[in-house]
Formats: C-alpha cells, sequence, structure tokens
C-alpha cells in the first residue's frame, strides 16, 4: 500500500487490493464530505471470448468457455451445455443432469473454501492475510486447505481434472465415474461435511458491520432443490421468468472507465446475483442439515448484509456436501455417458449459478451447428452497479476513518462480493480523491 | 527406480509465456525418467501435489526487471519468497510466492524447494510463448536437473 500526496487534492492509493481475483481498481471521490462518485475500473483488455466463439463448431463452448476461469470452470461448462442443448432441442436424461449437479458442487466446495479461508476470514480476525493468519490459526487454514482438497478430488473423479474439467461434453460426459471411484470420495467428503459445519459455526461469531443492500435479488430457482445446474429466474421482487426471457431483461451497458459491460435489470435497477440472492431466494430449497446451520448462525429467511455473505457460503459449503454425498449415495448409474447433440439452426439459452452467482450463455447456431453468435453474461458485471451503489453509502458513513483503516474497510467491503474479475475482466486498485 | 525428485511445471498454456513452467518440466520428463513430472494451472494445488516429497522443483514464468528468456534460481527453503516476482497471473487466485509462504507458516515445505523461473513479458490470451521465451527451455531445462543434483550447493 502506498500513499502518495499530489498538489491540492489528497489522493490515497493502493497499489493492489490482495486477495481479489484479478486486477483493478476502485476510485472515490469525495467533494465537501460528501461521496460523489465511486468506480469500479476494469483494466484487463476485454476478452474476445464471445467474438472468437463465433465461427466455431457447437460442440467447443464447453472447453474453450471453462477457459474464461480458473476457479469456476464448471460454471462455464454447465451454462454453455445448457444452452446448446437447448438450441438443438435435446434436455439431457436425469441420471446425467445429477452427475453435473455432482460434479459443480465440487466446484462451490472448492470456491467457497477458498474464499472463506483464504481470502475473506482474515479480514474478520485482523489478520492481513492467509499467510499470517497461518502463522497463529494454523487450524483454520489447513480446515480451509482440507475441504478444497475435497472438492478437487470430486472435480477430479467427475470431470477428469480439478482445475479446467476434460471430462464434460455437450450432451453429458467423456466418461462415466465408476461406482468404485464415487466411494472412494465418501471419507473426504464426510469429513468435508464435519469441516463446513465448524466453518458455519466459526465465521457466525464473526463481527459483521451494520449494513442492508435495498437492490433486487436474482437467482435460479429449481424444483431438484438449492439452485446449481437449472433453474428459471426469480426476484426479490416477486419477477419471475424462463432463462430464455434473460436477455430481454438484462440491458449490458458499456461503460468508458471499464472494459465489463455493467447489467441492468430492464435497464433501471441495479441488482444482485450470488450467495445473498440464492439464499434469500432459495431458503427452502436447503438441505434440512443446511438449514440447520444456517438458524443456529442466526439467520434468518433472508440475507441482506453484505458481510454476512461469508456466513452464507459457509452454509452452501455445508449444502454441497450434504448434496455430493446424497447423489453418490443414490447413484445408480447411467445408461450411457452422453447424448447425442445433432445441430440444428436454431437459438439457446443457458444459465446456472456460479458460485458467485448466475451465469448466462445465449448461442445462436447455423443449421451445420456452426456458432453465428455468442453471449455470456458473468456473475461480477451484473454485481457491479450494485456493488458502487452499496460502497457509495458504505464510504459516507466512514468518512472520518483514518484513511489507512477506510481503506482497509473498504477492501474488505470489496471482498463481500467474492469478485471473481477474471470472469468480467480484471479488478483492484483503490484510489480516494478528495476535491 | 528410485524417484530423485517432483518437478512441477506451473501455469495457463493458453497465456503466452505463462505456459513456459510446463514447456520446462515436459522437456524434463522426456529427458529424464528418475523424476516424477506435473503440469498445473492452479499454484495452489502445488501445497497438496508436493505432498510429502523431499525434493521438488517448480518451474514457472517469472515477471523482475530481467530480459525475456532469463532464467532465475532460487531457493525458496533457505529465504522469504517476495510476491511481486512470482506473483500471480490471471485467473490464478494465489501466487506461488503466497503458497510457498502459506506452506512455510503451516510447517509443510519440502526439504528442498527450488524454484526455476524464466523471465516471461507476454501474457495475452490465447498467443503462444515469445521467441525469447520459447528458446530459454532447454537451458531451464537444465537448470531444473542442476538444481535437483547440486545438493550442498544451495546453502
Amino acid at each position: 500500500m502506498t500513499h502518495k500526496l499530489t498538489q491540492g487534492d489528497q489522493v490515497l492509493h493502493v497499489d493492489t487490493l490482495a486477495r481479489v481475483e484479478g486486477e483493478g481498481a476502485m476510485h472515490v471521490v469525495v467533494s465537501d464530505g460528501l461521496v460523489t462518485d465511486v468506480e469500479l475500473r476494469i483494466f484487463e483488455p476485454p476478452r474476445f471470448f464471445e467474438a472468437f466463439l463465433r465461427g466455431r463448431a457447437w460442440t467447443e463452448p464447453p472447453d474453450i468457455t471453462a477457459r474464461i476461469c480458473g476457479i469456476c470452470p464448471v460454471a462455464y461448462q454447465m451454462s454453455s451445455c445448457l444452452a446448446i442443448e437447448e438450441a438443438c432441442g435435446v434436455t439431457i436424461p436425469d441420471e446425467l443432469r445429477l452427475l453435473r449437479r455432482l460434479l459443480y458442487c465440487g466446484e462451490w466446495i472448492e470456491s467457497h473454501a477458498l474464499h472463506v479461508y483464504l481470502l475473506h476470514a482474515p479480514d474478520f480476525l485482523g489478520y492481513p492475510g492467509a499467510i499470517e493468519m497461518a502463522a497463529e490459526r494454523g487450524d483454520l487454514v489447513e480446515r480451509g486447505l482440507r475441504l478444497k482438497k475435497a472438492g478437487n478430488a470430486l472435480m477430479t473423479v467427475v470431470g477428469g481434472r480439478s482445475v479446467h474439467p476434460i471430462n464434460v461434453r455437450v450432451g453429458g460426459f467423456y466418461r462415466l465415474p465408476t461406482r468404485h471411484e464415487l466411494n472412494g470420495l465418501r471419507p473426504a467428503l464426510e469429513r468435508a461435511l464435519e469441516d463446513a459445519v465448524e466453518t458455519v459455526r466459526l465465521v457466525a461469531g464473526f463481527d459483521f458491520p451494520d449494513m442492508r443492500q435495498p437492490h433486487e435479488y436474482v437467482a435460479l430457482r429449481s424444483d431438484h432443490g438449492y439452485p446449481l445446474e437449472s433453474g428459471s429466474v426469480v426476484t426479490s421482487t416477486g419477477r419471475a421468468f424462463g432463462v430464455a426471457d434473460l436477455a430481454t431483461h438484462v440491458v449490458e451497458e458499456h461503460v468508458a472507465r471499464s472494459n465489463a459491460l455493467h447489467a441492468r435489470l430492464d435497464g433501471v435497477t441495479p441488482y444482485v446475483v450470488g450467495p445473498l440472492a440464492r439464499y434469500t431466494l432459495n431458503h427452502d430449497r436447503l438441505s434440512p442439515l443446511a438449514q440447520e446451520a444456517a438458524r443456529d448462525a442466526g439467520l434468518g429467511v433472508e440475507c441482506r448484509n453484505p458481510f454476512q455473505s461469508i456466513v452464507v457460503r459457509a452454509v452452501e459449503l455445508v449444502d454441497a456436501t450434504v448434496e455430493a454425498l446424497r447423489i453418490i449415495e443414490g447413484w445408480d448409474g447411467a445408461s450411457a455417458p452422453s447424448v447425442d447433440v445433432p445441430p440444428r439452426a436454431g437459438v439457446g439459452h443457458g444459465a446456472t449459478e456460479a458460485p458467485r452467482g448466475l451465469l448466462y450463455h445465449r448461442y445462436e447456431l447455423a443449421e451445420d451447428g456452426t456458432i453465428l453468435d455468442a453471449k455470456i453474461v458473468p456473475p461480477t458485471s451484473q454485481n457491479q452497479p450494485s456493488i458502487e451503489a452499496d460502497l457509495r453509502a458504505f464510504v459516507q458513513e466512514r468518512l472520518d476513518l483514518p484513511r489507512d483503516e477506510l481503506i482497509r474497510q473498504c477492501e474488505q467491503a470489496i471482498r463481500n462480493y467474492d469478485p471473481c474479475i477474471s470472469c468480467a475482466t480484471h479488478f483492484l486498485d483503490l484510489t480516494v480523491e478528495e476535491r | 527406480m528410485r524417484v530423485r525428485a517432483l518437478v512441477i511445471g506451473l501455469g495457463n498454456p493458453e497465456r503466452g509465456d505463462d505456459a513456459v513452467g510446463r514447456h520446462v518440466a515436459r522437456l524434463v520428463a522426456a529427458q529424464h525418467v528418475d523424476v516424477r513430472v506435473i503440469e498445473l494451472d492452479d499454484p495452489s494445488e502445488a501445497l497438496e501435489a508436493w505432498g510429502t516429497a523431499d525434493t521438488v522443483v517448480v518451474t514457472d514464468a517469472v515477471t523482475s526487471d530481467g530480459d525475456p528468456g532469463e532464467i532465475r534460481v532460487v531457493d525458496a527453503t533457505a529465504r522469504t519468497l517476495l510476491a511481486g516476482s512470482w506473483a500471480s497471473r490471471g485467473t490464478h487466485a494465489f501466487g506461488l510466492a503466497a503458497v510457498v509462504e502459506l506452506a512455510r507458516a503451516l510447517g509443510q515445505l519440502p526439504r528442498r524447494l527450488l524454484l526455476v523461473g524464466v523471465e516471461a513479458k507476454r501474457f495475452d490470451h490465447g498467443t503462444s510463448m515469445s521467441d525469447a521465451v520459447a528458446a530459454a527451455v532447454p537451458a531451464a531445462a537444465a537448470a531444473v536437473l542442476a538444481a535437483i543434483e547440486n545438493e550442498g550447493e544451495d546453502a
């Protein structure tokens, strides 16, 4: 962290905002004691994934889009498969949907364990980072790594490897895991369940600053349990629509300072996707054990404090682990690892719940399966306008803090959203400018 | 056959010079059967991968002030790593320096941990390695072997 004082104006500058995926900047402008602007600037050159998907075959997006993010590749694979299968008029059998759900549980466990223990808990426990936390609370870091390892193992068995899985294809999988392989995961998952329940207890005891998000919450809702691999869209104001209608409701605008597109619902309302939205809209879909953990942690039927997102992530860790064990327990094999998805001309939409929130894909295919157009709306670009609005209120109430402390708290606040800037291009440097 | 060491090639194969660690590891694997070689995208998995191995060499792209293709060998058991040069690129949540220091804090470093870095410059998505970095792969592979064999000279 460096502080630079320039002539007249005061500018506080943080070189990098540690423990956020990617690289970027936050800029706060204060005039006469009022926060007049908060911007999240995004640096990395725009990604041309949507452009270079054009002209590729309909079978390729799961592998190509998985490369957009090293933390949530399964989300990209699942949303792209759903979209292409819809375009081709194919629905996969339920046992393959369950296997997708199982793979997705692995990604959630991996991603949430990383965020809760290595990126976010140090903020609440007063450590500069996970390394310093490891020196005094090695038990916590080891628990986080153990959870992450259980998620990795699940990804490896179902997905072929723990990062950028190679076993996913349009129509299903290349190879089915054996009963023996799935059973082999049980000891690690049973331990992970104990660890996840302990995680909820730990984070429930943290101190949470008061904050309430006023925004509309958007998440999938599904008959298959807490939403991961399927569902239609619901919102906290009671709107409900199919995934195919997302494109008409979500309007993306380009903002000069940022390489990420900013999304708004119907062009006006900033909205929020991710753990708080999922929990608030699907609390009743959690497994009984996860519901009990949430209750014991003091969560009600909704959670609108972004600082408590760490508690919701921990509850979701419990749910993902319970789900993984349940699917393995009931796994009865599948008749084939995949179904045929012959190409046809058409448009398809797919949405699933990435660890950071709803991830939407849309593809337009030619008759021979060539991709004519592709659209990808990642969670972080959907959340960006609401993050900025939240931070504006947050900073306004804390302007009298010493600068170092203000910056530290802003960093913590931004980590509440677990922004995956690699997906929405990259994140964060922080400047506070007084005029 | 006794496995002399574990070599971990780190990097994203789709991001230009970031792939160099993997190419170095592959060359070592092709030349020496008594070295175990794995490739990883995510440095945080290195901690799990080295497990109880005695001697580990990690090859990765590095960014400091050097010229592209310059090779740097660091004994990570002997000194603290500065995040700047061994920081993460792109989608890596945890850079190599953070992983090594986390392992040190948890008492999980291997007995010998050596890093062989190749100075890199170009990390654009969808590009191949730059010429200078690609040309350095054989020398970096030789540096990996030397690092494994030069026990006693580390200190």
